[in-house]
């Protein structure tokens, strides 16, 4: 079992940089997500850690060992393929195995534990099955099981619920984080769907252009984000953000929201002190669509909307409408009925606002 | 069959009752008729003309052949002709030492290409120039490099000290060691392209799995490269074994197929049979013989590998 400590890891292609200065602490046996769109550098992080890519500059710790300089056959390493990589001229059995038979583990001994991964993964029915021969779901399960019978300290995810069906993933997701607690390994995952970041992860990392954005616990994340990407980028739908401008009116503060209108906090409350501190009156103003209370129009200390699309996805209604011009999503309950063209006032609860500095995009008083 | 009686059969509603069926006969009728004038029209006469005597000497037309009709007297002086089966056994020789070398050194300068370095392009087509030249100009070229007093012995001279004069292509020993070589010198880049495209061909992150699951580069070469190559091998094979049983060119600008008959193949000994003996019905049922036991290699072969591909393609996509 091993924690991973990356500092001032870099890589760069040329002039291009993917990777920029990381610094994260990976703990001993936790799982960890590392979450961020296309091309912001999760992926060349992760194939560092697994010793595929070089590393440009910095350091790579497993348990204080610098493994920087050890192939990657050598870390004691577990990786799983964004599309399993399963070696399709072998059967199901000679690809579990194949990592022990590389290590000339005694063949009663490769036996038994591929017969004990497979029940685990429970693919006894398909031992001697070719693996061309298949599903997807079944295939991930072997890419899961051949890299775990090594049982490598650390246990890297690339994307492996991405080729899936949605209702294979949502299971799979249940199962992976059912494994980590069986096998008791380090996980580093690498995904770009924040949900499944949030329901698996004990940690996540969210990147954005090579630079670590956010560390914390989904609950950090999501309750305060440290800038305006990871605001927008988790979450679904996304949190509003509407530019404003902070004006103080005696003793309370007052959001202008421009043709929106106008919203008053106490001056003494939690918010108005944040909003206090930050360096500019120009913020951006945040609130997460489920927060939001949709109320009559015309009310006092509510933003002006307009409805102009209600999305029913099921479990609950997205009501998207126009405020200053601007896309505003409210997420009520499944039996929500609003019209469309509706004018209405919109709440957004005090305590649960987040504020942002309009020029860095750095959140406002957040602890 | 006529097209007459497949008419007929279309208006009882039999074979051709298939409108679009009648189409694609029509259509294919032409290239049909050539193919029977092409392939079965000469098969036929050679069938016919292995069963007689005939030859350019009788100053008969083919088609009275029949007036030497002798079945099976061609056939049977086959089985009993031990220059015949020399013939043979010294081409299956050349193709069993031949071939193997070829398909080794080709597998290693694959093994050496599919990596970038600096110089591979340069030295990818050089390697691969052999196999463009003419063989009669290869022939040549190795002719004049075993001559006694070619470049080959004044090299191995120099290198050992010693005084060489070995007399290459009329030494029967050494004379189809020399083909030998030539053969390799040109074949090796064809073994080494087909064997190159095929190694290149193995994905790239199987390997990367390989690794991680601590494979070192011999478990890789041995457990998925080779494994992966294995249809792109007996394709490699296969060609090679067929061209390289039907050698003739080097062997006639090198030997001539001797000294004596030391380097004479199948090829050279029909050749020989065609325009010096002009024995032309025994030739007729020689070739037949050949072409039946080599339909049934080639037959062997092609359904082992419809084995492995409908094996391959009952995987999914991907």
């Amino acid at each position: 079992m091993a924690s991973i400590r990356l500092s001032n890891l870099t890589k760069r292609f040329g002039p291009f940089t993917a990777v920029a200065a990381l610094d994260l602490l990976i703990p001993d046996k936790e799982f960890v997500a590392l979450l961020g769109p296309s091309g912001c550098g999760k992926t060349t992080t992760m194939n560092m850690i697994a010793g595929i890519e070089s590393v440009t500059d910095g350091q790579i710790l497993f348990d204080d060992r610098d493994v920087k300089n050890l192939p990657s056959g050598k870390r004691d390493v577990g990786f799983v393929f964004q599309n399993y990589a399963i070696f399709t001229h072998m059967t199901v059995y000679e690809n579990i195995a194949f990592g022990l038979r590389v290590r000339n583990v005694a063949r009663s001994e490769i036996d038994r534990r591929v017969r004990t991964m497979a029940a685990l993964m429970r693919l006894e029915d398909r031992l001697e099955w070719p693996s061309g021969k298949l599903s997807v779901n079944e295939l991930q399960k072997v890419a899961i099981g051949r890299s775990a019978i090594t049982e490598p300290a650390i246990f890297l995810l690339d994307e492996p619920l991405s080729n899936l069906d949605a209702a294979f993933r949502a299971f799979m997701r249940t199962e992976l984080k059912h494994l980590q607690h069986q096998f008791q390994q380090t996980m580093v995952y690498v995904t770009h769907d924040q949900i499944e970041a949030m329901s698996l992860a004990d940690r996540i990392a969210v990147m954005n252009l090579g630079v670590l954005q956010q560390y914390g616990t989904p609950a950090e994340i999501y309750n305060r984000p440290r800038n305006i990407f990871v605001a927008n980028f988790m979450g679904s739908p996304s949190m509003n953000l509407l530019p404003c401008r902070l004006v103080s009116e005696g003793s309370a503060l007052r959001f202008s929201f421009g043709e929106a209108g106008l919203l008053d906090v106490a001056g003494d409350s939690a918010l108005a002190r944040r909003a206090r501190s930050a360096p500019s009156a120009d913020v951006i103003f945040g609130v997460r669509p489920e927060d939001v209370e949709i109320t009559q129009a015309g009310g006092a200390n509510a933003l002006k909307g307009v409805v102009f699309f209600v999305e029913p996805v099921g479990a609950r209604t997205v009501v998207h409408l126009k405020v200053n011009g601007k896309v505003f999503k409210v997420t009520k309950e499944k039996r929500f009925k609003i019209a469309i063209g509706t004018a209405v006032g919109l709440i957004p609860p005090v305590g649960k606002c987040h504020l942002f500095d309009a020029a860095s995009g750095d959140a406002i008083g957040a602890g | 069959m006529s097209a007459q009686t497949a008419f007929g059969a279309a208006r009882r509603g039999g074979l051709f009752a298939d409108e679009a069926k009648r189409l694609g006969f029509l259509m294919s009728l032409p290239a049909q008729l050539l193919l029977l004038f092409i392939v079965v029209f000469p098969l036929l006469m050679q069938i016919y003309v292995s069963l007689t005597y005939w030859g350019p000497l009788d100053g008969e037309s083919w088609i009275y052949a029949y007036k030497s009709l002798n079945p099976l007297d061609n056939y049977g002086e086959l089985f009993i002709d031990g220059r015949f089966w020399a013939s043979i056994a010294r081409t299956l020789f050349i193709v069993v030492v031949s071939v193997p070398i070829e398909f080794l050194l080709g597998l290693g300068l694959a093994t050496l290409f599919v990596d970038q370095f600096p110089g591979r392009r340069i030295f990818y087509s050089i390697l691969l120039m052999p196999m463009m030249i003419v063989p009669a100009v290869a022939g040549y070229m190795f002719f004049m490099l075993f001559q006694s007093n070619g470049p080959i012995n004044d090299l191995v001279s120099r290198l050992t000290g010693l005084d060489m004069d070995f007399v290459w292509l009329s030494d029967p020993n050494l004379a189809i060691v020399a083909v030998m070589i030539a053969d390799i010198w040109q074949w090796t880049p064809l073994m080494f392209l087909i064997l190159l495209a095929g190694m290149m061909g193995v994905p790239e992150d199987q390997l990367r799995a390989a690794t991680l699951l601590g494979a070192n580069s011999w478990q890789r070469f041995w457990r998925i490269v080779l494994p992966k190559m294995k249809m792109v091998i007996i394709i490699a094979v296969v060609i090679r074994v067929v061209e390289c049983f039907k050698i003739f060119d080097l062997l006639a600008v090198m030997t001539k197929g001797g000294p004596g008959v030391e380097t004479e193949t199948l090829s050279y000994y029909i050749y020989k049979l065609t325009f010096a003996d002009l024995e032309w019905a025994y030739v007729a049922a020689l070739g037949l013989f050949v072409l039946i036991a080599l339909s049934l290699i080639a037959w062997a072969a092609l359904w082992r590998l419809q084995k492995a591909q409908a094996r391959a393609e009952t995987q999914p996509g991907r």
